[in-house]
């Protein structure tokens, strides 16, 4: 193979970068081989136990096949044979079966086990994520598109769907569970550090299914409780003239049909309550980056942006109504 | 002398080559003047009457005894169909008499025909004659509302379908100075829209915003939003006269919300939705766009329309035959949400609210 040196790194790096890739799935904000929960822990504790014995018994399959074709081809003794075929066909199956049967029954008990006493609730919508948190001494906070978690406790979520079928999977954390309409669905987490990490939702539910996501974060008890009690704040008031003027237009325009600010007279519960939406991650149930750029181009496209939304696109309001919209939400910390 | 296949073709081939001839050669009178020779006449009208039949079978008919449906089609019958057709107490002028065919005139021609097939004719026009299709698709409910006029037509005199065509002439909203334009435009408008006819005969504006009308204006002016009688109402308003009429609807008193029975059962319901919405089929409340005293410009105050015009212009949203503004997207989303029990609680609860002036409203 001829070319200059410069081609030929460049072909190099073509051939590196799925490689690459590959390992980078393995660590990262949504990786199961990255635990950062009790669940996923186990799961990749099991993955790598399992890859291991299955490359184990891979090798010694293969092998076997190599010897009895290759390195001693002809008749092999009946006896000894049907001795290979009963003891490693049949017995060790059975053996290392029942084995991974016991220890993933020892499992469940513990990973079903109720959680520590905070309770939340999540509903999968098309195509975002109702949450409502519900405290040990009798607190309801609304949310939406975001988890915050304290390290270190069990959380029991329980997961339901108005509409289709959906799965709430935040791989760092725990595997996936179904939200059913009709019926709800219990997971309980257990993370195990603090971090930032991205929840999907797993079953396909509709045109925009790979635009559901969510930001899970992770903080100390004491950092949940001052995020906690922010968040059941009622929003703060708009503090200059534009603020103001994007509160009422807000109003105006008819945001407050479908989201609820609470403190406003907005109380719409058909779409995500904004009450804090300038505190959260991200916008768009997971999708975009939370800026006001952002926001803006959300709330004047959101069609394109997400097909098949069932909140219309505003971008035919004029640029000074909408900037000044944008700005008050962006305001709402 | 045996006719062969070969020969039977020889002949078809010299019956077209003539009759290419004898069209090229101009010897056949196109001429209006002379009109049809009697068989002619028998002939066409034997294939036109044999078309409408057949075309116009199961095409259902709607309730046509509103007396809002008629003075909707006696309207538009005044601007639209009259200049052709005559009406009464105005004979067809002896331009439209040369026509061939002549255009009829309607009174006594009317019981020839059903309901379905006067529909399947206003709506599709006639070929090779003068009438024109409606101008509009997916406005059915338009093309009923001149059938049901044109059913009640044989039996009008003259003053009683200059009621129903033009009011019984109550004034008018006071005008501002200096009005060339409105004055001109004005009397077109209030047929259908003013003191006296609007709610019934069509939705009332006086009340709505300048923004909100002049946006729906452009829409049928442009042919954006499809009407048959608005886009020929609308047809050639300039930007100036548009501004000016939305201006001066939008200024004026808004009046009193239909007398025309409310269906009481369904006004619970209806309120419901208008505060509370239907948030498990994602339908927002009505009133957080419609109702406030300071509401967005561009949305259209709902309360003392009448059930009838809400129910159908819902509807109108459902089936895409609505729209033409910037706005129009969004209520096209909610109202295919709604189900018909649904549109008909709303409808009537906002029959039931008396309209309220829009005020000027951000800080």
């Amino acid at each position: 193979m001829g070319g200059t040196g410069a081609e030929r790194r460049r072909a190099g790096w073509r051939l590196a970068w799925p490689a690459g890739l590959a390992l980078a799935a393995c660590s990262g904000s949504q990786s199961a081989l990255d635990p950062a929960g009790s669940e996923a822990e186990r799961v990749a504790q099991l993955f790598w136990v399992m890859l291991i014995g299955t490359g184990v018994i891979w090798s010694l399959v293969i092998g076997a096949a190599v010897y009895a074709a290759r390195v001693r081809p002809g008749p092999h003794d009946p006896a000894i044979s049907r001795r290979l075929i009963h003891w490693g066909g049949i017995g060790l199956p059975v053996l290392a079966l029942t084995a991974l049967l016991a220890y993933g029954l020892q499992l469940m008990p513990e990973l079903r086990a109720a959680g520590d006493g905070l309770k939340i609730e999540v509903s999968g919508e098309q195509w975002w994520w109702r949450v409502r948190y519900q405290t040990a001494d009798g607190r309801s906070i609304v949310s939406a598109n975001e988890i915050r978690l304290p390290a270190g406790e069990r959380v029991e979520l329980t997961l339901a769907s108005p509409d289709v079928i959906h799965s709430l999977w935040i791989p760092n954390l725990a595997g996936k569970v179904d939200m059913i309409p009709g019926r709800v669905n219990r997971l309980v987490l257990e993370p195990t550090r603090t971090g930032n990490f991205r929840g999907v939702c797993a079953e396909f539910c509709g045109a925009s299914h790979a635009l559901m996501a969510f930001a899970v974060v992770v903080v100390t008890r004491p950092e949940f409780e001052q995020w906690l009690s922010q968040e059941a704040a009622a929003a703060t008031g708009a503090s200059s003239a534009e603020l103001r003027r994007g509160a009422v237009l807000f109003e105006q325009v008819g945001c407050g049909g479908c989201h609820a600010i609470r403190g406003t007279a907005a109380a719409g519960t058909i779409g995500p309550d904004l009450t804090h939406l300038a505190s959260r991650r991200t916008l768009a149930a997971g999708i975009l980056p939370n800026e006001p750029a952002a926001l803006r181009r959300w709330i004047a496209a959101a069609d394109t942006i997400k097909p098949g939304v069932r909140m219309p696109s505003f971008g035919m309001l004029p640029a000074a109504d909408l900037d000044a919209i944008v700005a008050y939400l962006a305001s709402l910390e | 002398m045996r006719l062969t296949l070969r020969r039977g073709l020889l002949i078809l081939a010299a019956l077209a080559g003539g009759g290419l001839l004898f069209a090229w050669s101009g010897l056949f009178n196109v001429a209006a003047s002379g009109g049809h020779w009697p068989i002619t006449d028998w002939f066409l009208h034997w294939v036109m009457r044999s078309s409408v039949r057949t075309q116009a079978l199961g095409i259902e008919v709607p309730e046509l005894n509103e007396p809002a449906m008629v003075q909707r089609g006696a309207g538009h019958f005044a601007a639209g169909c009259a200049p052709c057709h005559g009406a009464p107490g105005q004979p067809q002028s002896a331009v439209v008499t040369a026509m061939t065919p002549p255009p009829p005139a309607l009174a006594e021609r009317i019981a020839a025909w059903q309901p379905n097939q006067l529909f399947w004719i206003v709506r599709h026009g006639i070929k090779y004659t003068g009438m024109p299709a409606w101008p509009a698709t997916g406005r059915d409910d338009e093309v009923w509302a001149v059938v049901a006029f044109l059913l009640r037509l044989p039996e009008l005199d003259d003053g009683t379908y200059r009621r129903l065509a033009f009011g019984d002439g109550a004034t008018a909203h006071p005008l501002p100075p200096d009005t060339a334009t409105l004055e001109r435009l004005l009397p077109r408008c209030n047929a259908c829209h003013g003191p006296g006819r609007a709610p019934a005969t069509a939705p009332a504006l006086a009340g709505q915003s300048g923004p909100y009308l002049a946006a729906t204006l452009a829409a049928y002016a442009e042919r954006r939003r499809g009407s048959g009688i608005m886009q020929l109402a609308a047809d050639g308003l300039t930007p100036a006269a548009i501004a000016e009429l939305a201006a001066y609807y939008a200024g004026s008193q808004a009046g009193s919300p239909p007398a025309a029975g409310t269906d009481l059962a369904l006004l619970p319901e209806g309120e419901q939705i208008a505060r509370r919405g239907v948030p498990a089929s994602g339908v927002p409340a009505c009133a957080s766009c419609h109702d406030a005293v300071a509401r967005y410009p561009a949305y259209p105050a709902l309360a003392g329309q009448t059930a009838a015009y809400l129910a159908g212009q819902l509807a109108l949203f459902q089936s895409g035959a609505r729209g033409g503004t910037a706005y129009s997207h969004i209520m096209a989303m909610i109202a295919s949400r709604l189900d018909d029990a649904q549109i008909a609680a709303v409808s009537a609860y906002y029959a039931s609210q008396p309209p309220r002036q829009r005020a000027a409203a951000l800080p």
